[in-house]
């Protein structure tokens, strides 16, 4: 038998130790006793043949000299050899998406999934080297090139299941580029290989595939939204429910508003297919809506249990505030503006002509005020939109004018422009601004001057359209009530963006509100993130956490009153300016809820594959490759063997306590009979 | 003549308790336990000569209402003796012998050597008590008691004692015994008492019997002629001792010491070296015509004399 560290077997050199110390040691217990008539016959007998006799009934001993002779033989770590299964450098990529939650398999898909893959690695060569990918919202790489097998399967052990939807591209492009950097090398996927979708990367290394997963019995909700009807009173529910097994099942839907149980249904669910429900007249001033799909009571057999992924299992969708808000829209009159507004739900349009603006009174009453190629000497310290502005103020720079601009490329992620279409978009013509240090671009015209920006103007969401809507053809499109929509929720403070789902682990973009340093976002678990802008004047933070499954709650932290200038006193009288403090404008603005659900249909399809699609993805096996030695160490048996040896050991040692013990127990038990009897 | 059988007078019986060894607990000897042991007597298998009139038959003619032989008419005879019948039927005079009825002397000789006062319970106490109780059953049977204490090379006697009221005098005796420091030689105590030995009678040994000459001790003590009884007392501690480990032990007699491993093995070996030596013990004492009983400590004192020695035939 091969050692790995025969130089641990010099411990050996311990055996003659110790058994010299039995020989020579010379510190006894003095005990007096009545005589030593008989023990000095006893010694007589047992040192018959002394030294060696004195050994030959030593349990003690043999039992220390075994135990030193094991522990030895576990430290010098022997092994035994065979063909390695694997190649010398191996990339694992784990899945971790949603489906890998399923608990079709003990307990779960994921955990499963790691032990396939910790006793996959057993079949790496003695000098292989692992990387580890983890495959969740995002491709991640855990482990790279390590040669400890401890510190990868820690590596596999610290893998997380993410609820976000899978896609196995990212990770085998991840993993295809690592196992490029050596010769020969190779990819293992440990998936449930449950999704459809064939990632479209092609891998000039070969991939080897582990599946888990035995059943598919799963149902899901899909879709949950609010729809306010056109009053902007009633609103309603529709949830959408799909059952992805080959079975028909019975699921109860159950919803709450506001955590209380608001009604409830049985479903009949066919087969692979989807059920649509309505559920009229939401209660007033519901903020959150949750749906669940749980067991029908009663129901037995394949119908009845819950089904084995709970993520898609819940779902919650964010009720937009009923609070009626205000808009005053200042200039000569705009049939689009209007319609536009006024579809808006929740909100009274007021209107009034640039010429009778200044006589207007209760303008701190308006949520939002629209100047349409007007502009008053003094801006109010309201959220303004400006369309076409007439000259420069501090809404921007006027320095010219555009003709025929055309239309450039904005920003893939814009939110603004969600659901936008603007490559049908035609302009005569528009103002030349410049665009202000507070505001980001939305709409680029040709070389970067805005057509449209926003941002915060001393803590005011503002808007600035360059040009005149009769001098497009923007009214005429789709996409002009969706952009008044959108532009109205960053105005308004309703933020359009959090009242879509959120898939897990997108990115979500939350307003600053005026006044506040930063956001503190509170995810479903009850932990805390606090986000501060980047940038000094940035409108917007970014919140990547968003994991778990559920609402979050995000609030405005107030910023921190600016310290009085030198030899300044702070004013006794009330401040004549009406405008409140930031710190003010951020506590008055109310927590920003946003929910994260699930609603992938091909990740709640559970139904695991064969990986003969994830194989055909790699390459052929590199020619004229020889198969490594893998090892196979033997130090576990032998360490438990040490550890019953120092049991044994320590027993012996102990015998009298042992004993004692034993009597307890026995007398224990035979008096238990007694007892019960007597009960 | 008084009843050697009265009870103690009223002025003893008060000064009972305060001659009792402070070491011998006084419960140990109340009075029902006095009034049992009074009904026992210790066994004599053969008539012996004994000094005084008592209750055992004697090997001497004497003058009880038992009749055992006739014999010729000499002078000097007492003419009350004569059996006028049988001279008026064969007119030959006869002299009716009759069975003498006298005291036997009891020897107790008690080990108090070092290893004597070692043990738990105390070996050398339980010696005392069960030489105070065999000494009252004595007592009570008009026995003569001598006591002897072996300690070094020599058996230092007490002054024989007669009647239940010595009684305290012999627990004053007892209680007066300490344990020897060195060595003690049994075999050359037990030569000594023999040396001393006038009256034959029951000779009972109360000893741990550490010694190796302990087999010659008992055949010096059977070679007396008196019937030997051994009290082998060992305590728990020498029967199972609670050894572990790697120890030094030190004879307290000689301060010699031996090394050890106290393991299973070894303990099982102690065990059966000790079963070996009684059973040798044994042997010895059955060779010479001596009861000997294995007695440990923990026995009850009356469990020993109702029971045990009893079963033996010590008592009867």
């Amino acid at each position: 038998m091969p050692f790995l560290a025969p130089l641990a077997l010099a411990g050996l050199a311990f055996i003659p130790l110790i058994v010299a110390f039995y020989l020579l040691r010379l510190r006894r217990t003095e005990r007096t006793v009545s005589s030593t008539y008989l023990w000095q016959q006893l010694v007589r007998d047992l040192e018959a043949n002394a030294p060696w006799q004195r050994l030959r009934r030593s349990l003690l001993l043999i039992l220390q000299l075994l135990l030193v002779a094991v522990l030895v033989l576990a430290a010098a770590r022997p092994f035994l050899e065979r063909t390695a299964g694997l190649a010398r450098d191996l990339v694992l990529v784990v899945d971790a998406s949603a489906s890998m939650g399923a608990t079709d398999v003990f307990p779960d898909r994921l955990s499963a999934a790691k032990r396939a893959a910790i006793e996959a690695l057993a079949g790496l060569p003695a000098d292989g080297r692992v990387s580890i990918v983890a495959a969740g919202e995002t491709a991640r790489v855990v482990a790279n090139e390590v040669t400890d097998r401890g510190r990868a399967a820690d590596a596999i052990e610290g893998i997380r299941l993410s609820n976000a939807s899978g896609d196995l591209g990212d990770a085998l492009k991840l993993a295809g580029a690592l196992a490029a950097r050596a010769r020969g090398a190779e990819v293992l996927v440990v998936t449930d290989d449950a999704s459809r979708h064939v990632p479209e990367v092609r891998l000039a290394v070969p991939i080897r595939v582990l599946t888990v997963g035995r059943e598919r019995r799963n149902q899901a909700i899909v879709a949950l939204a609010v729809q306010t009807g056109a009053g902007g009173v009633k609103r309603s529910l529709f949830v959408s429910v799909a059952n992805l097994d080959t079975q028909a099942a019975t699921r109860r839907l159950q919803v709450l508003a506001d955590g209380a149980p608001f009604t409830a249904r049985d479903l009949f669910l066919d087969p692979l297919t989807r059920t649509e429900v309505v559920i009229d007249e939401l209660p007033q001033g519901t903020a959150i809506v949750e749906a669940r799909l749980t067991a029908v009571d009663g129901a037995a057999g394949p119908t009845g249990p819950a089904d084995q992924l709970a993520a898609d299992d819940a779902a919650w969708a964010i009720v937009p505030s009923d609070r009626l808000q205000r808009i005053l829209l200042v200039g000569p009159g705009n049939v689009y503006l209007q319609n536009a507004l006024s579809l808006l739900p929740s909100v009274e349009l007021y209107g009034v002509s640039g010429a009778d603006y200044a006589k207007t009174t209760g303008l701190e009453k308006f949520d939002l005020v629209v100047f349409d190629g007007f502009l008053p000497p003094t801006l109010p310290d309201k959220p303004i939109l400006a369309i076409a502005p007439p000259r420069s103020s501090a809404l921007g720079t006027v320095t010219g004018t555009l003709t025929g601009p055309y239309i450039a490329t904005p920003a893939p992620d814009e939110p603004l422009l969600h659901d936008v279409d603007l490559t049908r978009l035609h302009v005569a013509t528009a103002q030349r601004l410049e665009l202000p240090a507070w505001a980001r671009t939305v709409i680029p015209g040709p070389k970067q001057v805005p057509l449209l920006y926003v941002g915060a103007r001393e803590g005011l969401p503002t808007a600035v359209l360059a040009f005149d809507l009769h001098q497009s053809d923007l009214p005429l499109q789709i996409a002009w009530p969706i952009l008044v929509a959108n532009l109205s929720g960053e105005l308004l403070g309703r933020d359009a963006s959090t009242l879509h789902p959120i898939a897990p682990g997108a990115p979500v973009e939350l307003l600053l509100p005026p006044g506040s340093a930063g956001m503190r976002v509170s995810a479903p678990d009850g932990s805390a993130t606090e986000l501060v802008p980047g940038a000094t004047g940035a409108s917007t933070v970014t919140f990547v956490g968003t994991g778990q499954l559920g609402v979050y709650r995000a609030e405005p932290i107030p910023a921190a009153p600016e310290p009085l200038p030198s030899g300044a006193t702070p004013s006794p009288a009330p401040s004549p300016s009406p405008s409140p403090s930031g710190s003010e404008a951020a506590a008055a603005v109310g927590p920003v809820r946003f929910a994260v659900d699930l609603f992938d249909p091909e990740e709640s399809n559970i139904a695991s594959g064969d990986g003969a699609r994830l194989a055909a993805l790699g390459g052929p096996p590199a020619a004229g490759g020889q198969a490594g030695i893998a090892r196979d160490e033997w130090w576990i048996p032998i360490a438990l063997l040490a550890l019953l040896l120092l049991l044994a050991e320590w027993l012996v040692y102990e015998r009298d306590g042992a004993r004692r013990i034993l009597g307890a127990l026995r007398s224990a038990l035979t008096l238990r009979p007694f007892r019960r009897g007597r009960a | 003549m008084s009843d050697p059988r009265a009870e103690p007078t009223a002025a003893e019986a008060p000064a009972r308790h305060d001659l009792l060894p402070a070491a011998v607990d006084p419960t140990v000897f109340d009075e029902a336990f006095l009034r049992q042991l009074e009904r026992l007597m210790l066994v004599t298998r053969k008539a012996v000569r004994g000094g005084m009139k008592g209750v055992r038959r004697s090997a001497k003619r004497g003058v009880s209402v038992e009749f055992a032989d006739y014999r010729n008419y000499t002078i000097g005879d007492d003419l009350r003796t004569l059996d006028w019948n049988i001279y008026a039927r064969l007119e030959k005079l006869f002299v009716k012998l009759f069975i003498e009825e006298e005291d036997v002397t009891v020897h107790i000789l008690l080990d108090a050597s070092g290893s004597m006062g070692l043990g738990a319970p105390d070996k050398l106490l339980f010696g005392k008590r069960a030489a105070a109780a065999l000494a009252y059953v004595g007592l009570a049977s008009y026995d003569r008691i001598s006591i002897a204490v072996l300690q070094g090379r020599v058996a230092r006697r007490y002054p024989a004692v007669r009647g239940t009221g010595r009684i305290f005098q012999v627990l004053a005796d007892l209680s007066s015994v300490k344990a020897a420091p060195g060595p003690t030689d049994l075999a050359a105590c037990a030569r000594h008492y023999a040396a001393q030995l006038t009256q034959r009678g029951p000779l009972i040994l109360i000893s741990d019997l550490f010694d190796a000459n302990a087999e010659r001790a008992i055949s010096e003590l059977a070679g007396t002629r008196c019937e030997v009884a051994v009290l082998h007392t060992l305590s728990p501690d020498e029967l199972d001792p609670p050894l572990e480990g790697d120890l030094r032990l030190l004879d307290t007699e000689s301060g010699s010491g031996v090394d050890i491993t106290a393991d299973l093995a070894t303990m099982d070996a102690y065990r059966a070296r000790l079963t070996a030596w009684q059973a040798g013990l044994d042997a010895v004492a059955t060779k010479r015509r001596a009861a000997y009983v294995p007695v440990p400590t923990t026995l009850p004192l009356a469990d020993l004399v109702f029971a045990e020695l009893r079963r033996r035939r010590v008592v009867a």
